[in-house]
């Protein structure tokens, strides 16, 4: 794509949610999060293949109907309520509406079916963008509304763990997985929105920090199928260490940093008397854990019967950079014990 | 008055449901069209006549007839009308469900919107031409972001139609 372009279009997408943050009045909030649909329609569609296509127009649809009912329940509250503030949202039904379209922008369940689809037509940099920074805006405005009853937000919260590991069962291809376990990683963050925004700020931040490093690692060997996981061992060999304990700690298993948020999840919900939920909760993330364990399996612990993948590389300079990769390896892996620090910074 | 007003949203509903319906593009437009005029006329009726005059003007005259062009380019050679069983059901089916929300909201009835008037106290100007003022002045900086974004959509159109046949808008 023409530099001139492509850097209007990344500029947007900062603008975009930068406008969403700094915002108070509803009819802003929503302009910021239709800058942040229109800035990266052509990112998805920049390779002009067909798949390609039809992810940017699936894209554009649920965006356009979601970020209508945004626009209709942010009118509804001003007719209903007399003014634009998004912190006040006194009546169900128009708080209600705004999860509901909000929910359907992130791609939580069940408003989750377009998300895999999507990110399976692109390439691994705009999949990235996708489930990275085009979750912050809806978030900031989830976390704004503060509704009466948190029903709305427990009953997403868990739908989304479940279909999010569920779905990801019989998946091969590692964009559809990489979507399902977006999907998984809302949901925690969901459940825990109403009790606990803190919480849910952290959340997200380590789930950007974990899936970062995970889409690197598989943008640096250009893999995006299991089969080519499982011979990226004869061209990077690092790998088969560092993305089997990024996948791990997506997972949540101590003493990864994937760990420190469902720890403190789990810890809140217990707090708030909601055992069953928590106990439900966290036996659905074992549904992710498979997939997750799958690759790993497919990546470190075997080796294809193939022919041989390649012979011996030449060591040149690498020309990629992968300090975004090790800065994220490092926090995926080793920020556990860091969980007081990060605690003592959360605002209760 | 109240009658004008009834008559202008009954058609606003005819023109969503047929919009909706899903026939082919050029009986779409035409529902658009029908439901941005009764919209005008609404909003002539509330009091914002020259708001209701850019709407006319802007929407209508531009960007509504340049996408009747383009879907008149796009031609079907045989365009699905209201007639058609598929349209139809799904017309009658929404017009159903209007009769379905009076039954179970216990009818509707007519509410004064207020209007344009009195908006900023009883003086010359009226409520729409004020609000055009007021987003030169005090609205400068999302005067300046709503231009942004419109020619943020220009640069998203034009990348998406690069390369004709090549590109986003092969026949495929």
């Amino acid at each position: 794509m023409a530099p001139l372009i492509y850097s209007a279009l990344i500029i947007s997408l900062g603008l975009g949610t930068t406008m969403t943050f700094a915002s108070t009045h509803w009819y802003l909030a929503w302009m910021g999060i239709e800058i942040n649909t229109l800035a990266i329609i052509p990112l998805m569609a920049q390779n002009h293949i067909p798949r390609a296509i039809e992810a940017t127009t699936k894209y554009f649809f649920v965006q356009a109907t979601a970020s209508a009912t945004l626009l209709f329940a942010g009118i509804s509250n001003a007719f209903l309520t007399g003014q634009w503030n998004i912190t006040y949202t006194p009546y169900t039904l128009t708080s209600t509406l705004i999860t509901l379209a909000l929910a359907m922008k992130i791609g939580l369940a069940p408003l989750h079916s377009w998300m895999p689809e999507v990110m399976q037509g692109l390439n691994l940099l705009t999949g990235l963008i996708l489930s990275t920074w085009q979750k912050l805006a809806p978030l900031y405005l989830i976390y704004q509304i503060q509704p009466n009853n948190p029903n709305i937000f427990i009953a997403l919260g868990l739908m989304s763990i479940i279909v999010g590991g569920w779905g990801g069962f019989n998946q091969v291809q590692l964009r559809k997985i990489l979507a399902y376990s977006s999907i998984a990683h809302l949901g925690w963050m969901i459940l825990i929105l109403s009790f606990s925004p803190p919480l849910a700020l952290l959340t997200i931040i380590i789930y950007i920090l974990m899936t970062f490093s995970l889409f690197s690692s598989f943008m640096l060997t250009r893999t995006t199928h299991i089969n080519s996981l499982s011979t990226t061992w004869a061209k990077i060999p690092i790998l088969t260490i560092s993305t089997p304990l990024i996948l791990l700690s997506l997972g949540g298993l101590p003493p990864l940093t994937g760990f420190m948020p469902k720890w403190m999840i789990l810890q809140e919900l217990t707090k708030q008397s909601l055992c069953p939920l928590a106990t439900m909760a966290a036996l659905s993330s074992l549904f992710s854990l498979y997939f997750y364990l799958r690759l790993s399996y497919a990546m470190t612990l075997t080796m294809p019967p193939n022919n041989p993948a390649g012979t011996l590389p030449w060591r040149l300079n690498p020309q990629h950079n992968t300090l975004p990769l090790a800065l994220t390896t490092t926090s995926t892996i080793c920020l556990l014990p860091m969980t007081p620090a990060i605690m003592s910074l959360m605002p209760f | 008055m109240s009658y004008m007003m009834y008559i202008l949203l009954f058609g606003l509903v005819l023109g969503l449901v047929a919009v909706a319906s899903n026939p082919s593009p050029y009986f779409a437009a035409l529902g658009l069209v029908v439901v941005a005029g009764v919209g005008c006329g609404v909003l002539v009726g509330s009091g914002g006549c020259f708001l209701s005059l850019i709407l006319f003007l802007i929407y209508l005259g531009g960007m509504l007839v340049v996408f009747a062009y383009s879907a008149a380019m796009a031609a079907e050679p045989y365009p699905e009308g209201w007639g058609s069983w598929p349209t139809l059901r799904l017309m009658v089916g929404y017009v159903l469900g209007v009769g379905v929300a009076w039954g179970l909201l216990g009818g509707w009835y007519e509410e004064d919107w207020g209007g344009f008037d009195g908006l900023v106290g009883e003086s010359v100007l009226r409520g729409d031409v004020v609000g055009v003022s007021v987003m030169y002045s005090s609205g400068g900086w999302l005067l300046i972001g709503g231009g942004w974004v419109l020619l943020l959509t220009l640069f998203v159109v034009l990348e998406l139609t690069r390369g004709l046949s090549r590109g986003a808008l092969r026949a495929v």
